[in-house]
């Protein structure tokens, strides 16, 4: 870097250069990283946009302590619900999480053009995009992971088998991964195109609350037309029951009406990676776009 | 069609004989969308201090700056900017230049202390590098309180300085201006444009800095490279678009009709010339003709009061007025 010398002189304007180390693109990634996963929580933010995503956390709190107080006095065997069916029976406050935070990673650098900022730095358009999604995915994992670590610690609490909790904690975390990775995808994606953050909103909701109660009533008809296999089909098109479905095929007690048998449960893992990998490609796309406009 | 410029007129434009490595380089650069060209075989060079990129609306003066940064990829050809290739080295590149893009890309909810601190972290500054470099820089750019208010309140002329401050947080090594003075009250624009020029030579980082106005980079650059729907249509110092031309004004006491009067006699006495506004533009005489004593002698004859006798020097404008000489 010595062979360009400046040739300006410094007046007493005061004006000085920076001679301290500048950080390569990962620390740049892991700063952008910390800061997204803070601001969807509304920290570093203003005081307004703390509230929604600490009340749904609250709210998908309060019934795990439940659980954890009902354990602890009355000496159950086993907790009344597995992690996996707990994290279940709060898919729509997890999905409303979701869908009202995903605006804040994906869709202001869009709508005010600050994007273009970003990408005459050194991070390209593909980190970028990946850390923003990375964020989100923690973001989620950790809104999904607190009940259930909660829950976990009743379960310590109450004496209850370690190894068996432990066990069932691991499956629950791996599959909590996908499913707030498959989450933050489908939000991010839908919120980096609809740049209104109402609409992101509402289509984030159509596309995982909306289609998770279509899915559930085409497994339902299924089942009654023993006609399992459509069912099973059917799962593919919804994060919640691929969720499901894998937690099942996994031996854990979760409520699914067509469980996937046989090669099905690499069927689903092999899908929700795709729409993973399919979700990081349309954001890059999509960066790269509105960045060279 | 443009030929591609030679050495020796690469040499020419390079650094103002700094003898300094080229901040800017390229060859043959090209970018189609389609149909539409928005730059055509572009060869330029670029050196420190202050460069005016001149132009239309669509001359292809943004395109230029996204390839550059790599925003863009062009259709064809080469660049270099501070040494590195685009295509191999485009991290490189935007570690050390700073960027002002022509539009809005302020959150509004977001204040300029707050927000000017974040992307001199993307940058790669340290904490607390980015946050004393961010106050430092407010300062330098002018904006002291309203800092610390969201920048969805501010006025154009806040909005351009924070969008200002954020492109030389880093202390980058070049800057690429886009506009900067587009929308600023004749106040502000001067403001923005000491500005600049302190920028380029005080605070000694190369400025590429383009606008459609040709007058005020005529003030602040050194150097002037201007497009005209993609092509180069002149690269050189800003000296030689206003060098004197050879062409003599005169003015004399009174309205036109004298004005004519004077024309008419020194277009007798052998000198061609036109009117000019309220004077007369004397072309350059052939060798050996003594033109001011002829003007001297002719309104002495005429009776004429002879207020003004001066050269006639170019302006930048002037480029697009003999626009077929292209480079």
């Amino acid at each position: 870097m010595s062979e360009y010398h400046r040739s300006g002189v410094i007046h007493d304007l005061g004006y000085h250069g920076y001679v301290g180390p500048r950080e390569g693109t990962a620390t740049i990634a892991r700063t952008l990283f910390v800061t997204g996963l803070r601001h969807t929580y509304g920290l570093g933010r203003s005081g307004k946009s703390k509230v929604l995503p600490f009340v749904l956390l609250a709210m998908s709190v309060v019934p795990a302590l439940i659980v954890v107080g009902v354990v602890v006095l009355t000496k159950l065997p086993t907790l009344p619900t597995s992690y996996p069916n707990y994290v279940n029976q709060t898919q729509l406050l997890i999905s409303l999480f979701a869908a009202a935070q995903a605006p804040v990673l994906f869709s202001r650098d869009l709508r005010y053009r600050s994007i273009v900022l970003y990408l005459a730095r050194p991070l390209s358009a593909p980190l970028f995009a990946m850390t923003r999604l990375l964020s989100l995915t923690a973001a989620i994992l950790l809104f999904t992971a607190v009940p259930t670590t909660l829950l976990f610690l009743g379960a310590l609490l109450a004496g209850l088998d370690v190894s068996d909790q432990v066990n069932g904690l691991l499956k629950a975390l791996t599959l909590q991964i996908l499913l707030a990775a498959l989450l933050a995808g489908i939000t991010g994606l839908i919120s980096s195109i609809s740049l209104r953050r109402g609409f992101a909103i509402v289509g984030s909701v159509m596309a995982l609350i909306v289609v998770s109660g279509v899915v559930t009533s085409i497994q339902a008809i299924a089942t009654t037309q023993d006609s399992d296999n459509l069912g099973v089909v059917a799962g593919l098109f919804s994060p919640w029951s691929i969720h499901n479905g894998l937690a099942r095929a996994w031996d854990v007690d979760v409520a699914v009406l067509t469980p996937p048998e046989g090669a099905w449960p690499l069927a689903y893992s092999l899908v929700a990676m795709l729409v993973v990998a399919a979700c990081v490609l349309g954001l890059v796309a999509r960066f790269r776009k509105v960045g060279s406009r | 069609m443009p030929q591609r410029v030679g050495a020796a007129s690469v040499r020419r434009v390079t650094g103002e004989s700094t003898g300094l490595a080229p901040v800017i380089e390229t060859a043959g650069l090209t970018k189609h969308y389609g149909s539409v060209h928005a730059l055509t075989d572009l060869t330029v060079t670029v050196g420190h201090g202050v460069t005016g990129l001149v132009g239309a609306n669509g001359a292809g003066k943004s395109t230029l700056i996204k390839i550059l940064l790599g925003l863009l990829e062009p259709s064809k050809g080469q660049a270099s900017v501070l040494g590195h290739d685009i295509e191999l080295a485009s991290t490189q590149i935007r570690q050390v230049v700073g960027y002002m893009p022509e539009h809005d890309c302020l959150p509004p909810d977001v204040s300029a202390s707050d927000f000017v601190v974040h992307m001199a972290r993307m940058s790669g500054l340290g904490a607390s590098a980015a946050r004393e470099r961010a106050a430092d820089v407010l300062r330098h750019v002018g904006l002291d309180e309203e800092r610390y208010r969201p920048m969805g309140g501010y006025s154009t002329g806040m909005k351009q300085r924070a969008k200002l401050a954020q492109a030389l947080v880093h202390d980058p090594r070049l800057v690429f201006l886009d506009e900067p003075t587009n929308g600023l009250d004749p106040a502000a624009r001067n403001d923005m444009l000491r500005l600049i020029q302190r920028i380029g030579n005080d605070f000694g980082i190369a400025v590429l800095v383009t606008s459609h106005l040709l007058g005020e980079l005529e003030q602040v650059s050194d150097h002037v490279v201007v497009l005209d729907g993609g092509h180069l249509l002149r690269s050189s110092a800003t000296g030689d678009f206003l060098k004197q031309t050879g062409n003599l004004l005169v003015e004399v006491i009174g309205t036109t009709t004298e004005r004519d009067a004077l024309g008419e006699a020194l277009a007798k006495a052998g000198l061609s010339c036109r009117p000019r506004g309220p004077m007369v533009a004397v072309d350059p005489p052939p060798p050996g003709v003594a033109a001011h004593d002829i003007i001297r002698d002719v309104a002495a004859e005429l009776g004429l009061g002879l207020m003004r006798l001066q050269p006639d020097r170019g302006h930048l404008e002037d480029v697009f007025l003999d626009g077929g000489a292209r480079v």
